[in-house]
């Protein structure tokens, strides 16, 4: 894999997707996973635990996956390639608001893309249901994070945390008595 | 310059502290850019915050934003790039480590064993979204017709999001 591929992809994500945080995930599993099949949908998942657990995700499943593909320049060119888009719209809007004074009207875009990218995340979420939740175990534990989320907006390091408990919970308790 | 290395050295601990989430950020950056420093109005800080969520890139791009009021070019570049140093680097520190942690047994069964959480969050990050933002049938409308895109056919997602852009411009 080549620094320039890693790099003309992770620009091209970070140029298309609108939504930002879990829209940017569920491009980059479509992308990385699913059509150039960069890494396997659990290691990917891996990767996204970690980078939820370490602050801004977005940016973080793509560093991991950069890693991943070539070491740590691999990383950096990932993070920056992802980053430099918004890098520079900001930069383009921030000059226009302290010169102008003025939003730009781009909200009614959003309006678009918003949409779509809620359908987006539910397709890989179903996806990743698919292969991931077996048994009931697995279905208690992804709706406790779900509702654990929604209803009382816990933070998705805590949420993790906890499942890594009950996780190592259970495989110890099937450790001694297997 | 001295304003260079004091915003390189704000945003490096700000980088610091939002380990772990990104809620802390916007009191933070608000208590610093606002109350301490009197870089920008609040008026000027709630602006740039929405500037910043129109972007693709995580929420900290406010720091691009908050440092070009501060420093102009350069002080938003600094300021992105230091901000965002801690967490990359963390990153990088995991990855490197991850086969080998993969490799015991306990961590292995762990990881896996906490991915029906990570499929609940996902979700879970859909549904947030579509409260705050679906309003009206044109919009589950949308909703439905890229669901099934994304679904059915091998269309590039990336062509599908810029081309639902283009059509929210012309609806709205």
């Amino acid at each position: 894999m080549s620094l320039t591929e890693i790099f003309l992809t992770f620009a091209k994500i970070g140029l298309t997707g609108f939504g930002g945080g879990m829209a940017i995930v569920a491009l980059v599993e479509r992308i990385c996973v699913k059509e150039k099949g960069w890494l396997s949908a659990e290691e990917f998942m891996h990767g996204l635990a970690f980078g939820q657990i370490l602050g801004p995700f977005s940016l973080n499943v793509c560093t991991f996956i950069g890693q991943h593909l070539r070491g740590v320049r691999g990383g950096v060119v990932a993070a920056v390639a992802f980053i430099l888009p918004s890098f520079l719209l900001v930069s383009l809007l921030s000059w226009l608001y302290f010169t102008f004074h003025k939003l730009p009207q781009l909200q009614a875009a959003l309006k678009g893309t918003n949409p779509v990218v809620i359908a987006l995340i539910l397709v890989v979420a179903l996806d990743m249901g698919r292969k991931q939740i077996k048994g009931a175990n697995g279905c208690l534990m992804a709706l406790a994070a779900f509702a654990a989320t929604v209803l009382i907006k816990l933070n998705a390091a805590w949420v993790l945390l906890a499942a890594a408990l009950w996780a190592l919970g259970v495989s110890l308790y099937r450790r001694r008595h297997c | 310059m001295a304003t260079m290395l004091t915003l390189a050295w704000i945003y490096f601990r700000i980088g610091l502290m939002f380990v772990g989430g990104g809620y802390v950020l916007i009191p933070l950056l608000k208590h610093i850019m606002v109350d301490q420093n009197g870089w920008l109005t609040l008026r000027q800080f709630l602006d740039g915050l929405a500037i910043s969520q129109l972007t693709p890139g995580p929420l900290a791009m406010l720091a691009t934003f908050t440092g070009f009021r501060a420093g102009g070019f350069m002080g938003g570049l600094v300021a992105t790039v230091f901000i965002f140093i801690p967490c990359v680097v963390l990153m990088l520190v995991v990855g490197r480590n991850y086969n080998r942690l993969k490799s015991i047994d306990v961590i292995r069964n762990t990881l896996d064993g906490l991915l029906p959480a990570v499929v609940g969050l996902v979700a879970a990050a859909a549904w947030n979204m579509g409260v705050s933002s679906l309003s009206g049938i044109q919009e589950f409308l949308i909703l439905a017709v890229g669901f099934a895109i994304f679904k059915w056919t091998k269309v590039s997602p990336m062509v599908v999001i810029l081309g639902a852009g283009v059509l929210g411009l012309v609806l709205n």
